[in-house]
């Protein structure tokens, strides 16, 4: 089946108010294009969740569209602490999310668990520290405290997450949704596939022959997958490997936006609000930034050698 | 005969003195900033055999550029094995394969506790602060957790906030207790005034050498707990000619370790 859409009707059709989301990512092929139709069409009372959560965390947070976010993490990175958050956890604004809070190896284990179907899973970390005393609305299921059936020894189990939908972006797919990835994963293979239907969104879309030259790049297959957006540049401002570099100043205009409430707003408006798809994203990049500026982050080519699966 | 030459900056000695704990053919966990710069110095002068790798899921990363995250682009063309969090933190570092983690955080105690969640009460914090990321399984699994941090007496607090990762917790046979890996734990905390070691019985961290310039009495008082001091007590050894060299020449010839000053590292 062809699942090609525009994320206008993936996010409509697929996302409901109230959904728990993946939303995959780690600087590389974070899924923005996504994120900007979320908070587009208002979509509200999210839980939201990922291993080191960056500006499309804090972004969803300032829009007011999260209730609830399973976090490990979550800073603009170089340009310091999100500033949507720590306005929404010390202030109020626009209200205060409920936070889980888990680490870098135990929320890709709980994503890893749903994936494969595991009710729980044990992970080494965590223990004898404050992560274990504050419980937010996961309450006593945050985790247990066993001792091992097998030396008695103690160890902590943390539950699967299976949210209702994972959102990724990739270099390629094709029409029914196998979904090719390549680059610093994140927990991005477990997420989508802990997930109950994905929507993905790629640099390309690629026919079924060419996915078959190189399936070992596959991380989600297309029976998983509901939508397939095809969206150039949908990364932005972070990267995607082989087609765009960060964007290092953009970053910068972000966390200078987003230290005041006002200069949030302005910039939701002007980059979200305001503009109706990508490829209007594109053109306002352009017009503001320059052409230069645009072509200035497309990735020079580095090809290695060619890879067969030939017999 | 080693050269020492004394143009160097404080950052570039704190780079130096985390260098100088890496062993060759260690692995090693690194971020960012100091991490990333004391992992390369090693590697360039004494551990040429010690590895690298991001906990985003890179393994030995040959950058063209400084990163900037552990996730930056530069990482991906070139390394030799690109996985995930499931790889990096699961495989090797809850596998028991990471010899050496770099830390830092808003505020560390005598116990080698950090915290990277919030100032002020949980619930309602002055300050929310990113959270535990990799953090606290680093803390928890690697063989020996190098602390780097600033020194003043609210980051070398006498009770942290809130213990996002693990150093001693609460003192001797805690982390057994809790089921942690025999053989891991904080190793040094390295600030911009002196290096401190941890006691092999007790657990608390003491100072074992000042950084040339600071003095005994200015580190007790910029300590937020009864700070004990080594009978070798001595002055750190500042960096070494060949160190300095690879700072300059090859891994920083922008000299973008500066802006540690800037932060305070002075």
């Amino acid at each position: 089946m062809n699942k090609v859409m525009t994320m206008q009707k993936a996010i409509a059709e697929h996302v409901h108010d109230g959904d728990f989301l993946y939303i995959g990512g780690y600087i590389c092929r974070t899924p923005f294009s996504a994120v900007h139709e979320l908070i587009r069409q208002g979509k509200k009372e999210l839980t939201i969740t990922r291993g080191n959560a960056s500006d499309d965390f804090d972004m969803l947070i300032g829009a007011g569209a999260v209730k609830r976010f399973i976090s490990t993490f979550i800073s603009l990175g170089v340009y310091g602490l999100a500033r949507c958050y720590r306005r929404s956890l010390e202030k109020g604004i626009p209200h205060k999310i409920e936070v889980e809070e888990y680490t870098n190896l135990s929320l890709p284990m709980m994503l890893m668990a749903g994936a494969m179907g595991m009710p729980f899973i044990p992970v080494k970390d965590m223990v004898g520290t404050d992560l274990m005393n504050v419980k937010g609305f996961m309450g006593e299921d945050k985790y247990r405290m066993i001792s091992s059936p097998f030396d008695g020894s103690p160890v902590l189990l943390v539950p699967a997450l299976k949210p209702d939908v994972g959102i990724i972006h990739v270099q390629q797919a094709d029409e029914e949704g196998n979904a090719q990835m390549w680059g610093i994963g994140g927990d991005c293979k477990y997420g989508a596939n802990a997930s109950k239907k994905v929507i993905v969104s790629c640099e390309r879309i690629v026919s079924r022959d060419v996915i078959g030259k190189d399936p070992s790049r596959t991380i989600v297959p297309d029976f998983k997958v509901v939508a397939v957006v095809e969206e150039p540049f949908a990364s932005h401002p972070g990267y995607t490997p082989g087609f765009y570099d960060l964007d290092f100043s953009f970053g910068y205009l972000y966390q200078q936006a987003s230290n005041t409430e006002e200069g949030f707003r302005a910039f939701l408006q002007e980059w979200i609000m305001d503009i109706p798809d990508r490829a209007s994203y594109i053109q306002h990049y352009i017009d503001r930034f320059g052409y230069a500026q645009f072509r200035k982050l497309q990735a020079k080519f580095d090809y290695g050698f060619p890879v067969s699966y030939a017999y | 005969m080693i050269e020492h030459p004394k143009d160097y900056i404080k950052p570039e000695l704190m780079a130096c003195c985390g260098a100088r704990e890496i062993h060759d053919g260690d692995v090693v966990v690194v971020g960012t900033g100091f991490p990333a710069m004391s992992a390369n110095i090693a590697k360039h002068t004494h551990a040429p055999g010690a590895v690298m790798m991001q906990e985003s899921g890179v393994y030995d990363a040959r950058p063209g550029r400084p990163a900037l995250s552990v996730g930056d682009a530069c990482l991906n063309p070139g390394s030799a094995m690109i996985g995930g969090l499931t790889d990096v933190m699961g495989m090797f570092l809850q596998g028991g394969w990471v010899d050496v983690g770099f830390l830092s955080g808003a505020q560390v105690d005598r116990y080698g506790n950090l915290n990277t969640t919030c100032i002020g009460p949980y619930d309602s914090p002055r300050s929310r602060l990113p959270g535990s990321g990799g953090a606290n399984p680093i803390g928890a699994l690697a063989r020996r957790t190098l602390i780097i941090v600033q020194h003043d007496p609210r980051r070398l607090a006498e009770k942290v906030d809130f213990i996002t990762t693990p150093g001693y917790l609460n003192g001797p046979g805690a982390r057994e207790r809790w089921g942690l890996p025999a053989a891991t734990g904080p190793w040094v905390i390295i600030t911009n005034k002196g290096v401190m070691r941890f006691d092999a019985e007790t657990k608390e961290a003491y100072l074992e050498s000042y950084h040339p310039g600071c003095t005994l009495e200015e580190i007790r008082k910029n300590t937020g707990w009864d700070l004990k001091i080594s009978a070798e007590v001595h002055e750190t050894e500042p960096p070494r000619a060949v160190e300095l060299k690879a700072i300059r020449e090859v891994l920083d010839p922008h000299r973008m370790i500066r802006v540690y000053e800037g932060k305070g590292y002075v």
